[in-house]
């Protein structure tokens, strides 16, 4: 046998240690200090910024963020940036744990087919869809409305919008998008759920969904987070598609009015920082909070691929 | 018997139902783009009603592809979407893989504080960030400063040396050679003929003019950093490149560390007491037990570089002068930037699903042929 107490403790040597450190340092460096150089930033006047981009600010200069405020129009689309992640990623756990517990539990000839068909979606991205998308929801508008009104329930069908410049639209299409992940997830998950648990509620005379709201949605909250995590900060920072789904600021989030402070020849800088940092603050706070959540969410809503 | 074909009839009926809205849903925003996508790329509609009324577009066959084909502005869109998932696979994924096995093996305390600070762009909106680094390259933002700053620095302390060296301020010609000697070439382009009109020039100044000589002199041939890789058609996409690896190198160390750590932790104990070294642990233990995540993560990463659009559209918006245009920006620019060509823009969309589903089976491929079970 082989002594084991003389075996070097140290991982590495001293060399390679700080080269780890070096390595991890400097990217880890690179990550914070832009972030952090672009909030110190914000609360700079114009002259401050031009005499010396790495200098503190001498005074706060809170009015780059009232500036920003008005000229972004944050007011009106912080509350819809708010819909449309609480009320998209709601529908997504509501309607991925629903198919998903009618893929695990129940028999049907239909399941591979259409199960096969949500998770050939998960690496197709939607973004690459985005002019035939367009094109579909302005012609499903169309088509509802020319409907209405030969029903007339509607005068005219020309400013009838149920998907294109609608909250709903781009709750149906963010739905939609996050759909394939979350019930590949929700299904494998359900499935761990024993049968014997569902057969003895279906033995008393329970139906489906009566055993969907008693034991399978109750049961699912570890899943339902999980798949909540790794769609809000995708949604919350969604552009692609509500760039091409909306045209009204009424309706806009918050990622598009950050857009309107793009291009290096904004006049006002400071301004332009107040506004990077109001579009990122909101999902700062949410990461540092959840961070652990977030983190487990990611490495199990990924693995596979 | 008591369950008998009512429980089935129950039983099939909510399955649909429960199935339905889920499907539903699928259908509208990817399978019916889809194709919708195929269909109006072989036609030229562009826009007016397509179902009932009027039908003014017909199927015309392969036109649009043809067209895509031959034009250059296809071609260098699709290399700048190669050179985002080269940039991808082999700076995000390996760099990711190092970062988690530090972590891993405890090579460096904290692990959670440094995971934590890496993965923290990912979870910034793109828009944000995009804007964010344009700002930092461009030829007024930070880096341009620091080095003008470092440059100005240099210049005009060899200039006090020159004139410390020659006892003060005179005026020669071995001083102007030697003050040219330490010019920028490309700023002393604004004199026809240097050497006689920086010694005209010099001449203008009153002997107690020194520091004011001196700053006029470094403003105006002190060396400049100015971002012009940007306007280069071959160098514009590394910035891009850079900010790409720079977001999400993140999300592969917290997928790789999480599978570290399903790792039978004796495995390595065992291995380090026949007397591994540490890159015999990484290479024939770590590595091989990760292969199939790291082909997963190759699949992600292809994926997610085809179709990153916001990213790049808030940073150059395809500028300058289009040479960082990727499919995805090519096909909005042919959309919705001014006169719009909807079949090409449909054509470009179905290049970028089959291009995907393209390097996606390559990679399952590659998985097949060399191993990698999981």
């Amino acid at each position: 046998m082989r002594r084991t107490d003389s075996l070097p403790r140290r991982i590495l040597g001293i060399t390679g240690k700080v080269l780890a450190y070096l390595v991890m340092g400097i990217f880890a460096m690179m990550t914070i200090f832009p972030i952090i150089w672009l909030i110190i930033n914000s609360f700079k006047s114009n002259a401050e910024y031009y005499l010396s981009k790495l200098a503190l600010p001498h005074g706060l200069q809170f009015v780059n963020y009232s500036g920003a405020w008005n000229v972004g129009d944050f007011k009106e689309l912080i509350g819809n940036s708010f819909i449309y992640t609480l009320g998209a990623t709601i529908g997504i756990i509501f309607f991925s744990i629903l198919a998903g517990f009618a893929f695990a539990k129940i028999q049907s000839k239909a399941t591979p087919l259409i199960y096969g068909s949500f998770v050939m979606g998960i690496l197709l991205s939607i973004q690459s869809l985005m002019v035939p998308l367009f094109i579909e929801v302005s012609q499903l508008d169309k088509l509802l409305g020319t409907l209405f009104q030969t029903l007339h329930l509607l005068k005219s069908a020309a400013d009838f919008h149920l998907f294109y410049n609608s909250r709903v639209g781009v709750l149906l299409v963010y739905i939609g998008s996050g759909l394939p992940i979350a019930l590949y997830l929700s299904t494998e998950y359900v499935k761990a759920i024993p049968t014997a648990l569902v057969e003895a509620a279906r033995i008393d005379g329970a139906g489906y969904f009566r055993i969907f709201r008693g034991i399978i949605l109750p049961m699912s909250v570890p899943i339902a987070t999980t798949v909540a995590i790794l769609n809000i900060t995708g949604i919350w920072n969604e552009f692609a598609l509500i760039n091409i789904l909306v045209s009204k600021t009424g309706l806009k989030s918050i990622p598009l009015g950050v857009m309107r402070f793009s291009g290096t020849m904004m006049a006002d800088y400071g301004k332009q920082f107040a506004a990077l940092v109001i579009g990122m603050g909101p999902m700062l706070v949410f990461y540092i909070i959840f961070r652990k959540q977030i983190t487990k969410g990611v490495s199990a809503g990924a693995i596979k691929g | 018997m008591r369950r008998g074909i009512r429980s089935r009839a129950e039983e099939t009926r909510a399955y649909w139902a429960m199935i339905l809205p889920a499907f539903i849903l699928y259908m509208l925003v990817l399978a019916f783009p889809i194709i919708l996508s195929i269909v109006l790329s072989l036609s030229n509609y562009n826009g007016g009603q397509l179902f009932g009324g009027a039908q003014h577009w017909k199927i015309t066959g392969f036109q649009q592809y043809e067209r895509l084909v031959n034009d250059p502005q296809f071609w260098l869109a699709l290399k700048n979407n190669i050179y985002i998932v080269i940039a991808s696979i082999f700076g995000q994924l390996p760099l990711g893989f190092i970062f988690a096995y530090l972590i891993y093996r405890r090579i460096v305390k904290f692990g959670d504080f440094w995971q934590g600070v890496i993965y923290m762009p990912a979870i910034i909106s793109t828009i944000v960030l995009g804007i964010m680094w344009s700002v930092i390259f461009s030829p007024t933002g930070l880096i341009a400063d620091v080095l003008n700053k470092a440059y100005a620095n240099s210049f005009s302390q060899s200039l006090a040396q020159i004139f410390h060296q020659a006892g003060g301020f005179t005026v020669n010609d071995d001083i102007v050679k030697k003050i040219l000697g330490v010019s920028d070439p490309k700023a002393l382009t604004v004199f026809a003929n240097p050497a006689a009109d920086l010694k005209t020039m010099l001449l203008t100044y009153q002997p107690g003019q020194l520091t004011v000589m001196s700053s006029d002199l470094t403003n105006l041939l002190a060396r400049k950093w100015t971002p012009d890789f940007l306007a280069k058609q071959d160098l514009a996409m590394l910035p891009i490149m850079f900010v790409v690896v720079w977001c999400w190198t993140g999300m592969y160390l917290i997928l790789f560390l999480a599978n570290m750590q399903k790792i039978d932790p004796q495995l390595l104990e065992a291995a380090r007491i026949d007397g591994a070294g540490e890159g015999q642990v990484m290479g024939w233990i770590v590595l091989p037990l990760l292969s199939g995540v790291i082909v997963n993560s190759a699949i992600l990463c292809i994926a997610g570089s085809l179709n990153s659009f916001a990213l790049i559209w808030a940073m150059t918006q395809g500028g300058p002068a289009r040479v960082t245009e990727l499919l995805s920006i090519y096909m909005y620019t042919n959309a919705f930037v001014g006169a719009p060509n909807f079949p090409l823009a449909n054509a470009i969309a179905m290049s970028i699903v089959i291009f995907s589903v393209v390097l996606i089976v390559a990679t399952k491929l590659v998985e097949k042929r060399y191993g990698g079970k999981e």
